[in-house]
């Protein structure tokens, strides 16, 4: 594919919008049910809506603003814009939705386009409490093909689809099963440091190695949480992002790029790990932001399995391709390491809000003040997002 | 009556893809225009966007990439412990099946399977599903 994106015109908006006001519900209270509020699964009392609207009003107290300052919107997860809109008595000037990233990268352009100053990027999700599934016979369709198309051979899930990816890993490099573990084991780490992670008990490398498999050679450690939150995130034209309750957060760096070519038959799953859009979003996100890996403070990328860490840090260029199975051991992502990656806990082991709790976390990171979770010294924080080849990134730097 | 199986994605395509099963042939569409060969099934060749195509018996002969085994149920037509494999045709396009007539440890990267076929039914009919063994056990 040709080199079609405009280095000169992106480099424009670095810095251009800040990240001025972030919230989120309570992920842990809400899963354990301190006071009697737990809500077990398939026993919906509220709805996505109910978490988001808690969301909404937590980033604007976050921020400093009302309301009324709201001008844009990203109605995200199960939520459409109108609802939002309408629960929330907003008339958006302009109006957007996806994941985090997509909204974030939306919302900047929307913003130098004159159309809007204050985005409200909102997401919830009440998965837990409405039992959604994501793999087997209640999944029969959707916009990604490969999820349901093989069903007839037994062929099912996401993680099915990893564990494929992560065999294959193993077959080509010899990466080991320990080697992974490395990764939910710190994530876990990081999780036992943050009150509002859903997984509070620490894991260690042999409970990791003694918990069954799923779809084999991934464990159970290696999925993601299914929990119910709500993310909000709000986004302002950089000029408009002084004097409020907290320093801005720059969007210094922003990438996208899709490897959807024979997706279905996970042709880029299997034969590249998908790196060809992390080359592609590489390429923009880090001259843009004017850094490079070596940069990167903290780290976080989606994480709906763990595998997920190993290939961007492959395809960015932290590491080696293949080399990501020695590259995690040894704490180098653990807070106080090279590069600690989701210091939240992630997907894993905070909560599962399809990259929506990755921002608020890098977000905090940057404006410091953590206590033990704290990564000492950091300025710069980068994003990866990739859901079956849908790749984007986003880079967060320190405002004045 | 062919052994329930979970549902197939069906469209116009995908319908006459699995019509020729019945007859326990293999074909993919091929493009008239290009020669790629595409999977699944759709109007276009995504090479060329020309929308003439044959569909082309294939030789069955696949190497395996990866593989999957499910320690967990999710489907009741396929308990556990159920292995699941990724193939490359020769043709070109990779294909998802599962192995019959070898064990899950016996698999191996790079190795040859040829076609074979088990019997299938689900709300749109019967069928015949593609699966892939050992090119000795083909019977």
């Amino acid at each position: 594919m040709a080199v079609s994106f405009d280095r000169a015109r992106l480099g424009r908006l670095k810095d251009s919008v800040a990240v001025v006001g972030v919230g989120e519900t309570d992920y842990a209270k809400d899963y354990r049910g301190t006071g009697g509020q737990a809500v077990g699964k398939g026993e919906a009392r509220y709805d996505s809506y109910t978490l988001a609207s808690r969301a909404l009003k937590r980033a604007l107290d976050d921020a400093g603003l009302k309301k009324d300052d709201i001008d844009g919107l990203c109605a995200s997860g199960t939520l459409s814009g109108e609802r939002a809109s309408e629960l929330w008595g907003l008339n958006p000037r302009w109006s957007g939705g996806g994941d985090a990233a997509q909204c974030i990268i939306e919302a900047t352009l929307a913003i130098d386009a004159g159309l809007c100053t204050t985005v409200a990027l909102v997401y919830g999700n009440a998965q837990r409490s409405m039992d959604t599934a994501y793999g087997g016979a209640r999944v029969t369709g959707g916009t990604i093909t490969s999820y349901f198309y093989y069903a007839p051979w037994g062929m099912t899930s996401q993680g099915a689809l990893y564990a494929l990816f992560f065999q294959r890993h193993k077959l080509l490099y010899g990466t080991t099963e320990e080697q992974l573990g490395a990764v939910a084991v710190a994530f876990r780490r990081h999780a036992c440091l943050n009150d509002n992670a859903v997984m509070q008990k620490p894991l260690t490398i042999q409970d990791y190695l003694g918990a069954p498999y799923i779809a084999e050679p991934l464990r159970l450690y290696d999925y993601c949480l299914i929990n119910d939150g709500g993310v909000a995130i709000i986004v302002r034209r950089a000029d408009m992002a002084r004097d409020l309750k907290h320093r801005p957060i720059m969007v210094s760096g922003f990438g996208w790029s899709e490897e959807n070519v024979d997706a279905t038959q996970l042709r880029p799953r299997l034969k590249t790990f998908y790196h060809g859009a992390h080359h592609e979003v590489a390429a923009q996100v880090y001259p843009m932001a004017g850094v490079t890996p070596r940069d990167v403070d903290v780290f976080a990328t989606y994480d709906s399995f763990s595998v997920h860490l190993l290939a961007s840090l492959e395809g960015f260029g932290f590491c080696k391709e293949g080399e990501a199975g020695p590259f995690v051991q040894g704490g180098r992502i653990e807070i106080g390491g090279d590069l600690p990656c989701n210091t939240s806990g992630g997907m894993l082991s905070e909560s599962y809000m399809q990259s929506w709790n990755h921002q608020p976390e890098l977000v905090r990171q940057l404006r410091g003040g953590l206590g033990q979770r704290q990564v000492e010294g950091a300025e710069v924080a980068q994003y990866v997002h990739d859901v079956a080849g849908k790749c984007k990134s986003l880079i967060y730097t320190k405002g004045a | 009556m062919g052994t329930a199986r979970p549902v197939r994605a069906m469209d116009p395509y995908a319908e006459q893809f699995w019509a020729f099963t019945r007859e326990r042939e293999l074909r993919l569409q091929q493009c008239s225009a290009c020669g790629k060969f595409r999977w699944p099934p759709g109007p276009t060749c995504d090479r060329c966007l020309s929308d003439d195509f044959a569909w082309s018996a294939l030789s069955g002969v696949a190497t395996v990439l990866s593989w999957t085994t499910f320690r967990r149920g999710y489907f009741p037509e396929y308990p556990p412990p159920h292995t699941v494999v990724a193939l490359e045709l020769a043709e070109g396009p990779l294909f998802i099946s599962y192995p019959i007539g070898l064990e899950p440890h016996e698999l191996r990267e790079g190795m040859t399977l040829q076609v074979q076929w088990a019997d299938a039914s689900d709300r749109f009919g019967e069928y015949n599903l593609p699966v892939f063994g050992p090119p000795a056990a083909r019977c």
